[in-house]
């Protein structure tokens, strides 16, 4: 349609093919058809030859691996040779240095930032900008055409309006947000006691990216996720944090209630986004925090939004045990509230392990509570095993927060080390704090 | 998939962890750390411990015996070392300094060896090797009791200091002994590989035969075979001679066979087949093997003779495919695509977009002769179709009289193709254009004769018969028809008498190049593979003798490569002739050189002639319009890195990489030729990826990458009827509507996509891409190098015929069960994309995505089948091409 507008012979030559042919010595083909429209995902990788390197069978550490990855990398060393010879011979800097120039020239300064609306044609296009109007505009001929696609960014130029480049559309900016950049302090030795616990959540998590081939050795396919459940308090965050820490594989965190958004299908397509990404630039863990914020059972919602929420669940019902495996992408769930959770939600298969996080006993106590006062100035008459031994229920972070507390005792009385009595009077108000206004053996 | 090189990152990441927590633990926390259990565990082994240096004979046997039970009883995670171990690690030195006063001879000394042995394990110092050191010292036997990771620690142990005593020269009798217990239980203990590894690493890979049985033979051999590709020159032959020796052992003879076969041996192949005697059901199955690799054994005397005479001609006739056609035309009903198509059906105009080459063709007599070849390939091995075997009277003149002069010998020719492997049926139809009064349909019609008895074997040898006297006669095109048909009839059969009729014609310098060059291709074709001393030295003498003019025609060429195709495989033994051919003209020495080197290490994978071929493509040399022959080494060395890489997965997908290097970097000369080795390397298997970067080549500016990348798309996608290559097939021939020879091209590449209507391949591969098809291979060879290199001389030009090469390589993609007496036996079985299985374990599926189907079936490149039924047991274990079963006897009808 766009055709018979001012672009400039695109079409057969037509009528005057005869005199043409007369006068042109030899014919040349018409250029080649355009490939527009057709972006393809980035690891599909279709559009060159092997891009990505062939993946080694068996998995095992055995010999014929050992000989395989031998020869792979003999052909990349083949490879690498080829080329820097090439580089010497002819030096691709120096050629693509002029023409980059050129195009730099071409495309002008400062570019103006549009998106594309459709593509009429291999050489035209229909952009708008985010203020003005629409604009009918030509693509400039060293714009890749395979990456156009409607809806993406491009660059125009600030006078014409030409397309002159792509913005090349990353992640969603929500999701990077949630990668984990710098890793977290907390290492496994932080974690008082939970042995089992770590030892599970390493054996579901972190051994299938790492040695992939114990899983197959034995014949099965690795866990896919985990959910951490217990009490508040018990070190469910901590210790995946301590696995965020420990590993090198992305690391990905979102609490439960960032994946309600305002507009409808945003969030389910957070949770796709979330789940690209992690696909991406697998391997990778997920870790969702306070999942009954979208996690919880489903019931005849009333309200738009509950709805929209069940919705955000169900495309993470989708993702973790979907149509396409995700094979190295690991989820960590945690929760307080596991028993409202919806079953489809932690069924085998989603969720393959469900890691129960009690209330830490004695042993464990105390292991925490040297954690927390190996690094305090403690007097001589402090007695840890009378808490220990007490019958409390205290948790991890009560306990955390007796010996901040404790500390803070000392402080206020401007003291250098902390005594039993501050412990004691830490304690009395934490735990008031905890059993909302009832202090400790009142009515006992 | 955790990227190889992430996986010792984060396995190092966690191990700085546990030594972390290791070291926080004694330190800070030391005592309370420890549960009870814990610390009576370690309190106990302390005394043990001191229990050791305890001077009564006595105590100290209790103290390591009691010290044993602890280590072999400790279970833990895997992710942590056992307690037990842990807990002995500071006392690793006290123990090794009791094991060294102990006089040797003293009660306790191996007792306490192995002990010690065990713990070094986990506190020697890498690379001491003490784990070994103290075995050696302590109990000769019992390895197994120390369970299978210790084992595999040992094994890796034994592996170094072999391989430091064997340059030292130093005995390795008691590593040996060491080996022969843990060879038994790895093979006992679903431990094959490690097995196999050990085994390799003190190369005694035939002890590997006494310890197979029929539980683990299967394992056994796929990772011998998996390890075949990449191992060194002697090793190699000598893993498949293992797992021949071990398949025979268990009565897997069919497997057998393949390995004889892939070893290129007939002595082999001969004993796998004489073992199967008395025992029909499998030995008709070798027969069918036999017959698809195109091997004839000798079954009147000799190793694999037969006794009965009915057997043996039973198992003549399926060894040399005289039912062939039967079967395939059987298939072709049960899939009901009989109906013969004309090359219309195949252009599919009307669905071509835009500018429609309307009106008449530009080159009328070009696009006959597409279609020529677009219907001899469709309706190919069917007996009929609508142009040259139709005898519709209304019409007054012939397809053939369509064609003008050259191309009526490949019109003609055609015939052949349609009445491809019915000897019976075929040559009384081509017999009437024997008598034409034109030479170059006489000419065809002696192509024809050769193409029809292609790859079946009869015993009157009416191709030879026929085609004999026609040899010597003067018209050059009729004696071209008659020796390339001798050439494709004979293909890979090695006959004497063939020799004998094209060995005066390649010698003689006064007929014309093209014929002589023919001659010698011919030759090669019948002889690939064998260097056959009187074939290589007649060849030499002719491109001694020729002249410069001749050598630089496309016949000189082709001398070439009959020459290379001589020595395929055959790797050292062209050392000598490489020799001679540095002597030759320069003009075509070079060239010479390069043929030779790649095809006698085709599919060997070997890396150092891979690197000399890439330092040979990276040649910038200047050339001009008349010197072109100066580069053409570098297209055959662009091919030759296909032709080196394509019998494994890895290299096929790592040459890949370099070959878009090559795209990138590359002369003229070397982009030309990457559209060839692309197509070598994906024979009948439309890759995605592939087809793309060909469709984008087929619109190169230059014109040779463009045709040759066309040719390229015809190749990937031969006999699979693929909808997307025919669908860029179709957009390029109204694309280059103007362009005779690019049409022309397209429209061969048409045909070739529905070769046989997607029921044939020309894969030279097959059983599972274990075996090559050198005849298959040699064919395609011919035309990629011969055509490739000058296409508008050759394919495009008057050599048409030379495509007629491709015959060898047709083969039935399908798998036909049939019962002994060779009925057809529907069955339901599986078919899906293969996966590798190798050193996997348990019993992982060998099959992906799969759809059942009822037999008979097609199968694609990559794709595997398996039985669907428990009521037949089969007599191979591929189930490729025709295989036959029997009922299972254990078999239970199971009601619902």
């Amino acid at each position: 349609m766009g055709q018979n507008q001012s672009a400039p012979g695109g079409g057969p030559p037509g009528g005057q093919e005869g005199k043409d042919k007369e006068k042109k010595k030899k014919y040349e083909p018409p250029p080649p058809p355009p490939r527009v429209g057709k972006k393809q995902r980035r690891r599909d990788g279709a559009s060159s030859l092997g891009t990505k390197l062939p993946t080694i069978t068996p998995t095992a550490k055995c010999k014929l691996r050992l000989l395989k990855l031998e020869r792979v990398k003999d052909w990349l060393l083949m490879e690498e040779e080829f080329v820097q010879n090439q580089e010497r011979l002819k030096p691709a800097d120096e050629r693509n240095e002029e023409e980059r120039t050129k195009v730099d020239d071409l495309r002008g300064t400062p570019l103006s930032v549009g998106t594309l609306e459709e593509i009429i044609d291999e050489n035209h296009a229909i952009v708008s900008s985010a203020v003005g109007p629409e604009y009918y505009v030509t693509i400039m001929s060293f714009v890749d055409k395979t990456q156009l696609e409607p809806g993406s960014t491009v660059l125009l130029h600030n006078k014409g309006n030409q397309v002159v480049g792509i913005l090349s559309d990353e992640a969603d900016p929500a999701v990077s947000v949630m990668k984990v950049e710098h890793a977290p302090t907390e290492s496994y030795a932080d974690v008082g006691g939970l042995e089992q616990q770590i030892q599970e959540i390493k054996e579901a998590v972190e051994l299938p990216l790492t040695h992939p081939e114990l899983y197959e050795d034995i014949g099965i396919k690795p866990p896919k996720g985990v959910i951490l459940y217990g009490e508040p308090g018990t070190g469910k965050t901590l210790l995946a944090k301590a696995v965020a820490n420990s590993t090198s594989a992305t690391f990905l965190r979102v609490v439960g209630s960032e994946l309600i958004q305002k507009y409808l299908g945003d969030g389910p397509k957070l949770v796709r986004e979330l789940f690209r990404v992690a696909d991406d630039q697998a391997p990778s863990i997920v870790f969702i925090d306070e999942i009954d914020a979208v996690g919880t059972k489903r019931y005849d919602a009333h309200s738009g939004g509950e709805r929209e929420i069940q919705r955000t669940m169900l495309e993470l019902l989708n993702q973790l045990d979907g149509f396409d495996a995700m094979t190295d992408v690991k989820v960590i769930m945690a929760t307080n509230r596991i028993d409202s959770l919806d079953p489809a939600l932690i069924r085998p298969g989603r969720i393959d392990r469900k890691i129960e996080f009690p209330l830490p006993d004695q042993k464990t106590k105390r292991r925490i509570f040297q954690i927390h006062t190996g690094r305090m100035t403690l007097a001589d008459d402090v007695n840890i095993e009378e808490f220990v031994m007490a019958k409390d229920e205290l948790s991890g972070a009560d306990i955390k927060a007796m010996c901040t507390e404790a500390g803070l005792l000392a402080l206020r009385e401007r003291r250098m080390c902390v005594t039993q009595e501050d412990f004691k009077k830490a304690k009395e108000k934490v735990l008031f704090k905890k059993k909302e206004g009832v202090p400790e053996g009142l009515y006992m | 998939m955790a990227k190889p090189e992430e996986a010792p990152k984060a396995d190092g990441a966690a191990d700085a962890k546990k030594k972390g927590d290791l070291d926080v633990e004694p330190g800070l926390l030391a005592e309370e750390e420890l549960s009870e259990e814990d610390q009576k565990l370690k309190d106990d082994l302390e005394l043990m411990v001191t229990r050791v240096g305890d001077a009564d004979a006595g105590v100290q046997k209790l103290a390591i015996e009691s010290l044993g039970n602890e280590i072999r009883t400790a279970t833990s995670s895997m992710t942590s070392v056992p307690k037990p171990l842990k807990f002995l690690r500071p006392h690793y030195e006290t123990l090794r300094a009791a094991l060294e006063g102990l006089a040797p001879g003293a009660p306790n000394r191996e007792a306490l060896a192995d002990v010690v042995s065990v713990l070094a394990m986990t506190s020697s110092e890498e690379g001491s090797r003490e784990t070994l050191k103290y075995k050696l010292q302590g109990a000769p036997e019992d390895v197994a009791k120390w369970g299978h990771e210790y084992i595999r620690h040992l094994a890796g142990e034994i592996g170094e200091e072999y391989e430091e005593r064997r340059s030292a020269d130093s005995p390795v009798d008691d590593l040996m002994s060491l080996v022969d217990q843990i060879v038994p239980y790895d093979m006992t203990h679903n431990a094959e590989p490690e097995a196999v590894d050990l085994l390799l690493e003190v190369e005694r890979i035939s002890l590997l035969e006494q310890h197979a049985d029929d539980k683990n033979y299967a394992r056994t051999c796929l990772y011998l075979l998996g390890c075949h590709s990449y191992l060194p020159e002697p090793d190699d032959a000598t893993v498949l001679r293992t797992a021949f020796n071990i398949y025979s052992k268990v009565g897997k003879h069919s497997d057998a066979l393949r390995m004889a076969l892939k070893l290129g041996s007939r002595e082999l192949a001969e004993q796998a087949f004489a073992a199967t005697a008395g025992d029909t059901f499998h030995q008709k199955q070798l027969a069918y093997i036999l017959g698809r690799h195109g091997l004839a054994l000798n079954l009147e005397d000799g190793p694999a003779a037969v006794a009965d005479d009915d057997l043996r001609e039973q198992l003549t006739q399926i060894m040399s495919n005289t039912k062939l056609n039967e079967q395939y035309l059987s298939l072709a009903r049960d899939l009901d695509v009989m109906e013969a198509k004309v090359p219309e059906d195949v252009y599919k105009m009307h669905l071509v977009e835009g500018r429609a080459p309307a009106g008449p063709a530009v080159d009328s007599a070009r696009a006959n002769l597409a279609s020529t070849f677009v219907n001899a390939f469709v309706n190919a091995g069917f007996g009929q179709d609508k142009l040259v075997t139709a005898t519709s009277e209304d019409e007054k003149v012939h397809w053939i009289f369509k064609n003008k002069d050259h191309g009526k010998m490949s019109a003609t020719a055609s015939l052949g193709t349609v009445l491809l492997w019915d000897v019976e049926g075929g040559l009384p139809q081509i017999d009437r254009f024997l008598y034409s009064t034109d030479n170059q349909v006489v000419a065809g019609a002696l192509l024809a004769v050769g193409i029809v008895n292609c790859g079946v074997l009869d015993e009157v040898d009416p191709a030879l018969a026929l085609l004999s006297d026609y040899v010597s006669k003067d018209d050059p095109q009729t004696r071209i028809g008659a020796i390339l048909g001798l050439g494709i009839a004979y293909a890979g059969r090695e006959k004497e008498e063939v020799a004998e009729l094209l060995l005066p014609l390649v010698m003689d310098t006064d007929l014309s190049m093209e014929v002589s060059s023919i001659a010698a291709l011919a030759l090669a074709l019948v002889f690939q593979g064998t260097a056959n001393g009187d074939a290589v030295e007649a060849i030499l003498q002719a491109l001694m003798l020729r002249g410069e003019a001749d050598l630089t025609q496309p016949g000189g060429r082709l001398m070439c490569l009959a020459l290379g195709l001589l020595f395929l495989h055959r790797q050292g033994a062209v050392d000598a002739t490489l020799e001679v051919a540095k002597t030759l003209d320069e003009k075509v020495s070079r060239f010479l050189q390069v043929i030779l080197d790649v095809c006698a290490y085709a599919g060997t994978g070997d890396v150092l002639k891979v690197q000399q071929l890439l330092a040979t493509c990276g040649e910038h040399i200047e050339a001009e319009e008349g010197t072109a022959w100066k580069t053409l080494h570098q297209s055959v060395a662009v091919l030759g890195l296909g032709l080196l890489a394509m019998s494994e997965e890895l290299g096929g997908q790592m040459s890949h990489r370099a070959l878009e290097h090559l795209l990138q970097y590359g002369e003229p000369a070397v982009r030309r030729a990457v559209p060839l080795a692309l197509a070598l390397l994906n024979v009948s298997s439309p890759d995605m990826s592939v087809m793309d970067t060909l469709s984008r080549l087929s619109h190169d500016t230059d014109t040779d990458v463009a045709m040759n990348a066309v040719l390229a798309l015809g190749f990937i996608g031969a006999g699979t009827n693929n909808a997307r290559l025919a669908g860029i097939l179709r957009n390029l021939s109204s694309y280059y509507y103007k362009e005779p020879t690019l049409l022309y091209l397209v429209r061969v590449a048409q045909g070739l996509v529905h070769m046989g209507k997607g029921l044939l391949t020309l894969n030279p591969y097959h059983s599972d891409h274990t075996l090559l098809n050198g005849t298959a291979l040699a064919g395609i060879l011919a035309v990629l190098l011969a055509g490739g290199l000058d296409m508008k001389a050759t394919l495009a030009g008057k050599q048409h015929y030379l495509l007629y090469c491709l015959t060898p390589a047709m083969k039935p993609r399908m798998l036909m069960t049939v019962d002994e007496s060779g009925q057809m036996l529907p069955c339901p079985v599986r078919v899906g994309q293969a996966v590798d299985t190798v050193a996997q374990a348990g019993r992982p599926k060998t099959i992906t995505g799969f759809q059942t189907h009822t037999t008979p079936v097609l199968l694609s490149v990559g794709e595997r089948a398996e039985l669907g039924t428990e009521k037949y047991t089969s007599a191979s274990s591929t189930l490729e091409g025709i295989v036959i079963l029997r009922e299972n006897p254990d078999y239970v009808e199971m009601h619902e």
